[in-house]
């Protein structure tokens, strides 16, 4: 059900990045994302240090600012997200509670035009690679399916992150990301626990970990919860040279 | 119905809620004191995520057949008719001919399930989710245990927004995530507890939040900085004890 959802908005970022002729990457996502939610502008940042700090891609000069101008401030929507591990759905900036929150960020983001922000953290449990922010003009919540679809963004959009800081991989897109849609149904409980074990099993981090087990699916052509079941009952153990792990 | 156990329960319940507040220790508390108050096999929590599926937040127990029965739910089973209903739903036998959900019912009877109910999780004519008990003889649950099950269902729509303002519908859908991603800590740190010490998932849970109660901390935050630790020693090695 969920998997053929997520297959339509991944055919989408496919088809942005044919489009311009490139390969899918975080800027379509985020043209996707203004698009799909009837948005005017999106950016996302990657989490380097320890706050959203590297700006990957911007839609528009606002989009640009308004991440800008949460770093420079140090409030703002997308710092609670990493903090929060939650969505930030700030639906109208008028509304006191969020003039109480960030004091400053508030009446600057509404100067630049922004009348309603949706920050979303790009994580996978304790794994955090950044943050997407998005804004609307006018105020106004988002609908369940917009926020569904942003939300299944967010997942590509982190998969992606995690996938391209694999610096020792021979084949960077081995994730799944050289056109291929990547195996969204990340939200199962044996892929989050086969990640912890793969952190211990290949003395990585968990972030690497992740990716290793992604690869490892997407070389032997299997769902990822397939293998991470297999991982969960001992079946499977993966090494830390990843040129061994054809075997069984 | 158990009385004693039924305050102990509400008691317990309402302790998680005032300590260090942890929404998945607390769904999880909630599913095996409904095992024990309502006499079912097993239980979970199941929340609708906007991505379009049913989570297992919470479940009584680990057992593969178990956590694979919530998933199977989202194509067809009691959760889901209960998610687009809103009313409870109930299923007295599940190994009779013409069940409402073939599918469903053969993978639960495998499992050792005769019955099974769904009771929603509703906030303001909103579903966020279910309760699912499971029990291991034909029949329907006792309507009185029901009623309680139902009150726990409802407590547990309480727990969960229990940290903000819900004024904000949005709130909801925040609190959601935040919940979901907080199980996705829990399970990643299950793992690497249970890789580093060579035991089962269930005990690595019990580890994990054992030290959570006793360092007074929440649940969350110690799985989180388990993860996300350089080293997989576990108790995490300290400069300073926190004060018992």
């Amino acid at each position: 059900m969920s998997d053929s959802r997520a297959m339509v908005v991944w055919e989408r970022v496919a088809a942005h990045a044919a489009a311009h002729g490139r390969r899918a990457s975080v800027a379509d996502m985020c043209a996707v994302a203004v698009g799909s939610a009837q948005l005017n502008g999106a950016w996302l940042a990657a989490a380097r240090g320890g706050g959203p700090d590297f700006v990957m891609c911007v839609t528009n000069p606002v989009g640009e600012q308004l991440a800008e101008l949460q770093l420079m401030l140090g409030e703002g929507p997308c710092l609670d997200v990493l903090a929060s591990a939650a969505p930030v759905l700030a639906a109208d900036l008028g509304d006191e509670d969020f003039r109480r929150r960030w004091p400053a960020f508030v009446p600057a983001a509404r100067r630049l035009g922004a009348g309603a922000v949706f920050a979303f953290p790009l994580i996978v449990g304790a794994i955090r690679a950044g943050v997407m922010g998005l804004y609307r003009g006018s105020p106004g919540p988002l609908s369940a399916g917009q926020l569904g679809d942003l939300l299944i963004l967010a997942d590509a959009a982190t998969v992606m992150l995690l996938g391209s800081a694999r610096g020792d991989m021979d084949n960077e897109d081995g994730a799944g990301l050289d056109g291929q849609a990547p195996d969204l149904a990340l939200h199962r409980a044996e892929i989050d626990q086969a990640t912890g074990m793969l952190a211990v099993q290949l003395g990585v981090p968990a972030g690497e970990a992740f990716a290793r087990l992604r690869a490892y699916a997407y070389s032997q052509d299997r769902r990822l919860a397939e293998v991470a079941g297999d991982i969960v009952a001992r079946r499977l153990r993966l090494h830390r040279d990843p040129g061994r792990d054809n075997g069984p | 119905m158990d009385t004693a156990l039924l305050s102990d329960t509400f008691v317990d319940l309402a302790d998680t809620m005032v300590a260090e507040f942890d929404v998945i220790d607390f769904l999880h508390m909630l599913t095996d004191r409904s095992v024990r108050l309502l006499a079912a096999s097993a239980a979970g929590v199941v929340l609708a995520d906007p991505r379009g599926e049913l989570r297992v937040a919470a479940a009584s127990s680990e057992e593969v057949g178990l956590l694979e029965l919530f998933q199977l739910q989202n194509d067809q089973g009691p959760c889901l008719e209960c998610f687009r209903t809103g009313l409870p739903v109930t299923a007295g036998d599940l190994t009779g001919p013409l069940q409402r959900w073939p599918r469903f019912a053969e993978a639960a009877a495998r499992s050792g399930f005769r019955a099974v109910e769904a009771l929603p999780m509703r906030l303001r004519g909103q579903v966020i989710g279910a309760l699912n008990l499971f029990g291991a003889e034909p029949g329907q649950f006792d309507p009185a245990d029901l009623r309680v099950g139902q009150a726990l269902a409802d407590v547990a729509t309480i727990g969960l927004l229990h940290e903000r303002n819900v004024r904000r519908r949005e709130a909801v859908a925040e609190q959601l995530q935040a919940a979901l991603n907080s199980r996705v800590v829990i399970e990643q740190a299950k793992g690497k507890l249970a890789e580093r010490l060579g035991i089962d998932m269930d005990r690595a849970f019990n580890m994990l939040r054992d030290y959570a109660r006793s360092s007074n901390q929440r649940l969350t935050d110690v799985a989180r900085a388990f993860v996300e630790g350089a080293s997989a020693e576990f108790p995490p090695p300290t400069r300073h004890q926190p004060p018992r």
